[in-house]
């Protein structure tokens, strides 16, 4: 299956690269559900494909997701070879309670096993994904975490608040009662300990829920932070061209078939966007980023002159104490980014 | 002709299957294809589908062929069943000449239905007792053949029994409504009286009337005097339902049917009242339909203060289909301008208010509903406050009345005890208990109405495992020790969320209202106190933490899309909320006056 898999995608990297003959991409970024999986042998064939077909800028940053224990030395020395040069580690915890709840399959061993093949293995560009909000987690287990996470010296740490889809096994074992509802006050101090704690040990807060030491932002996600166009490749992935977002054929089979026999790769358009709506997606993705955004820049990008037209709302949100207005840059205050949907949902 | 109509109603309890005889009727006449047939075809409202209830009565013209070879035209006129719609019943009922009581085999007669009943037996209707549900493994249709024998006096040997469900003894009862109930009588040649017993507005048409002709005759045409208001119309149209409207040359005396005349205003056609020819008009009109008071009074505001006048032309034209609904304009410094409503019952209240979101689009705050008080003032005046926030103060209060009801309740005896404690709790007073059967007893108590109104319905069904049945009916002014409860948000006080409470009961009540409303209103960007006072005295605090979250851990390129579909959701809900200073309260906070106890 997944020799069928990539076999359709290289048919599907070729197919596509003719509407985007005039792009020139700065990032590659392998992910969603677990690249790592894969030998570096395919991971190289992908990326030759890529690099063949699209035109690359010479710094391109290419990261892939990997969990703990589906990698070894070896292995992240052959995808260094292949061209990987950034890694996303899920890590998620590090204490094997919370892994167990959160369903991880790896353990903190694994985990610290994987690190330390990480720190061999050459690559020099690492992010640690880390999650609070656990159920049963207390402050103080957080912070362990944290503190654990930048022993390793990552460049990169992205902290996310558990936040559940109500059909996920966890999400109902919460409604039945079985374990604790999340507490938001808690929730509260502990993002703003990790903003405090990570400011201190030299990491940037540069969006809601992610740090780099100076110059390893990840650029990749920037771009949709920007929202720049990207093209997304491999079945259910979601590209953005010409103010239109479009998915691919989101189920396996299908999107195996239609490449396979018709030769074909389905998309469907998921949103057409006007210059309004192209600035409104702007804004509220800029707005994730500390930095915020320049409304001169809006105004030559989509022709509308933002401050002018959403004054109104834009004062009422400097007055709350959730917008920080600065000479043409816009953006959210501290007490803003545990509050950023009460910003983005005045501008929708 | 006119020896073979008959016209008829259908009296039953809510869930005793009325509305699956008619549908039975219909079909069994061939009044409707099979194609065309849907369950609860006359409940022509999604709502009535829904709630599987009848709200609206529609009448149709079934043409039936009975035994003896002749053909007959059966006017159905379908009624509530409900105690808040006992007025549309009696507006049914004033058409006919007789009436099928439809009970359930397992359930036996219920309070209300016992009252339709008497209603039917004052106007000298022909009752044809009918026994429903026999296919059930719970039914007993000798106990309830004796129980009606009993109480209603109608002979046993008479009562038909059936499963509507199955169509089993539908014709029997065909048969029945052709040979026992005794069709109108009404000279055609005399001048024209039609009654005018429901109407509806049509966008097309203008007002629609639903007739029963009296005597004399009228066609297409004519020119038609209302004998109330002296106001003439052209007929454009008349027609008869069967069950679709169908235009016809002319209705007679003892008929049923619609007419159209491009009568614009709503008040035209009001219900009740006689049309008659206005070149040969009848010297006197019919007896009207007792006018119905509204009993229980509640605010409606559009939760946009743009739509007032949307909402005022909303409730003009359901007014027209609804006489029992009152409303004249009044403002609230916490809403805005709006509409005081009145209605007939919590039930009538629930589907006006539905009515108006679902046909015209609104969509509107309701405040808690209230009755009618009485109070005497220390001047000695006399005013009646149907708004908790016209309450006087205090120190000019001489003294309070509020309405009381004579509630008979219907229950099995192993509930008697139940019921009892339930009347207690709500402040009533025991008149009498009498056995129907050696199984079921009636109970009748005195109670204030607005013990009635908000949950009582709820608590007798759930302390009865829903046994028992309920009805009333008003019987005046009583005193009664009652104080004005206030609640005030962030130090101000929210007239609209003013409630009127016993004396004893207040301080339960206002932490009980604190503790709901904390509960409901979701945290905002600042902390929200909320207080219960009486007078100047706080009784009760709470408070709603400031908002400290809200947030989107993760935002990338595959599912922004999504994630902007989540903060529109968001949005909207916040469209549903009413910002009062610099709250937001969701606009069912208003009612969670009244729900307090029933969430207990």
């Amino acid at each position: 299956m997944l020799e069928r898999y990539i076999h359709c995608l290289l048919k599907e990297i070729k197919l596509r690269s003719t509407q985007w003959k005039d792009y020139q991409f700065s990032t590659i970024y392998l992910g969603g559900g677990t690249p790592s999986l894969l030998e570096p042998f395919q991971i190289e064939q992908i990326l030759k494909a890529i690099f063949h077909n699209y035109v690359l800028t010479t710094d391109t940053e290419i990261s892939m997701e990997a969990n703990p224990a589906t990698v070894n030395l070896e292995s992240l020395r052959g995808f260094r070879e292949a061209g990987i040069n950034r890694i996303s580690l899920g890590v998620q915890s590090f204490q094997d309670n919370e892994l167990k709840i959160l369903g991880r399959i790896h353990r903190v061993s694994e985990i610290k096993d994987t690190l330390g093949a990480l720190a061999k293995s050459g690559i020099k560009n690492i992010n640690l994904d880390l999650i609070y909000g656990i159920p049963g987690q207390t402050w103080k287990d957080w912070l362990f975490n944290l503190r654990m996470a930048v022993k390793y010296h990552p460049q990169h740490i992205s902290a996310y608040l558990l936040q559940l889809d109500p059909s996920v096994p966890l999400a109902r074992r919460i409604i039945s009662g079985e374990i604790p509802a999340e507490n938001e006050d808690l929730q509260y101090a502990m993002y703003y300990s990790t903003i405090d704690y990570l400011s201190g040990q030299g990491y940037q807060h540069y969006e809601i829920s992610n740090f780099a030491l100076t110059g390893y932002e990840c650029h990749h996600n920037l771009i949709y932070w920007q929202a720049h166009e990207y093209l997304g490749l491999g079945v259910g992935a979601v590209s953005y061209q010409n103010g239109q977002r479009i998915i691919n054929k989101a189920n396996l089979h299908d999107y195996l078939t239609r490449l396979e026999s018709d030769g074909i790769c389905d998309t469907k358009i998921l949103e057409t966007m006007n210059e309004r709506e192209k600035m409104l997606d702007a804004l509220i993705l800029g707005l994730r980023m500390t930095t915020g955004i320049k409304p001169s820049e809006l105004e030559v990008r989509f022709g509308i002159d933002f401050i002018q037209e959403y004054y109104a709302i834009i004062k009422k949100l400097e007055q709350d104490g959730l917008l920080i207005i600065e000479p043409d840059r816009i953006r959210i205050s501290r007490r803003g980014y545990f509050l950023s949907n009460q910003v983005f949902s005045r501008f929708i | 002709m006119q020896n073979r109509i008959r016209n008829f109603s259908i009296i039953a309890h809510i869930d005793h299957g009325k509305s699956t005889l008619a549908d039975r009727l219909l079909q069994e006449t061939g009044a409707l294809a099979e194609r065309e047939m849907r369950e609860q075809f006359l409940d022509k409202m999604d709502l009535e589908r829904e709630k599987g209830i009848t709200i609206k009565l529609q009448p149709v013209r079934l043409e039936y062929i009975a035994r003896d070879g002749e053909t007959y035209i059966l006017n159905l006129i379908d009624t509530p069943g409900h105690v808040d719609f006992s007025y549309e019943v009696s507006r049914s009922l004033a058409a006919c000449e007789g009436a099928l009581l439809v009970v359930d085999a397992s359930q036996g007669i219920e309070a209300q239905t016992l009252a339709n009943v008497y209603m039917a037996m004052d106007l000298n209707l022909e009752i044809i007792g009918v026994i429903n549900k026999i296919d059930l493994p719970g039914a007993e249709p000798e106990i309830v053949k004796q129980e009606m024998e009993n109480v209603l006096g109608i002979d046993r040997d008479e009562i038909i029994p059936i499963s509507a469900k199955l169509g089993i003894g539908v014709e029997d009862v065909l048969e029945a409504i052709v040979a026992r109930i005794p069709p109108p009588r009404g000279d055609e040649n005399a001048e024209l009286k039609a009654l005018i017993f429901d109407s509806y507005f049509d966008a097309y048409k203008g007002a629609i009337s639903y007739i029963r002709v009296d005597s004399g005759k009228l066609k297409k045409g004519d020119i038609i005097r209302m004998m109330s208001t002296g106001k003439e119309f052209e007929l454009t149209e008349i027609g008869v339902l069967n069950p679709f409207m169908n235009q016809v040359e002319s209705l007679k005396a003892g008929e049923v049917g619609y007419l159209a005349a491009a009568m614009k205003n709503v008040a035209d056609t009001k219900v009740g009242d006689t049309i008659t020819n206005a070149g040969r008009p009848a010297p006197r009109a019919l007896e009207g339909y007792k006018e119905v008071k509204p009993v229980v009074f509640c605010g409606l505001y559009p939760l946009e203060n743009s739509e007032f006048e949307k909402l005022r032309d909303a409730l003009e034209k359901l007014k027209l289909n609804d006489a029992s609904l009152l409303y004249e304009p009044e403002s609230s410094d916490a809403l805005g301008f709006g509409f005081r409503c009145g209605f007939l019952g919590l039930l009538h209240m629930e589907i006006v208010r539905e009515r108006l979101e679902r046909e015209y689009d609104l969509t509107l705050l309701a405040t808690a509903p209230s009755v009618i008080y009485r109070i005497l003032l220390t001047d000695g005046s006399e005013v009646f406050v149907q708004n908790p926030s016209h309450w006087p103060d205090a120190q000019r209060i001489e003294m309070v009345m509020e309405p009381f009801v004579k509630a008979s309740i219907m229950v099995p005896n192993d509930y008697i005890g139940a019921v009892m404690e339930l009347c207690q709790e709500k402040r009533g007073s025991f008149v009498n208990m009498e056995y129907l059967t050696p199984q079921r007893v009636m109970i009748s108590y005195n109670l204030p109405l607005a013990e009635i109104l908000f949950d009582f319905f709820d608590g007798l069904k759930s302390r009865t495992k829903g046994y028992a049945s309920l009805d009333y009916e008003i019987k005046g002014y009583e005193a009664s020790d009652l104080i004005k409860l206030d609640i005030l948000l962030n130090g101000e006080p929210v007239d609209a969320l003013s409630s009127i409470v016993h004396k004893e009961k207040s301080y339960q009540r206002g932490r009980a209202l604190v503790e709901k409303l904390r509960k409901i209103i979701p945290r905002q960007m600042y902390e929200v106190a909320i207080q219960a006072s009486i007078g100047n005295r706080v009784i009760a605090r709470e408070s709603v933490k400031a908002m400290r979250k809200d947030v989107l851990a993760k935002c990338y390129g595959g599912d922004i899309t999504r994630k902007k579909k989540l903060l529109e959701k968001q949005k909207e809900g916040k469209k549903r909320m009413k910002q009062i200073g610099r709250i937001e309260i969701p606009r069912d906070a208003f009612m969670s006056v009244m729900d307090i106890e029933s969430d207990k």
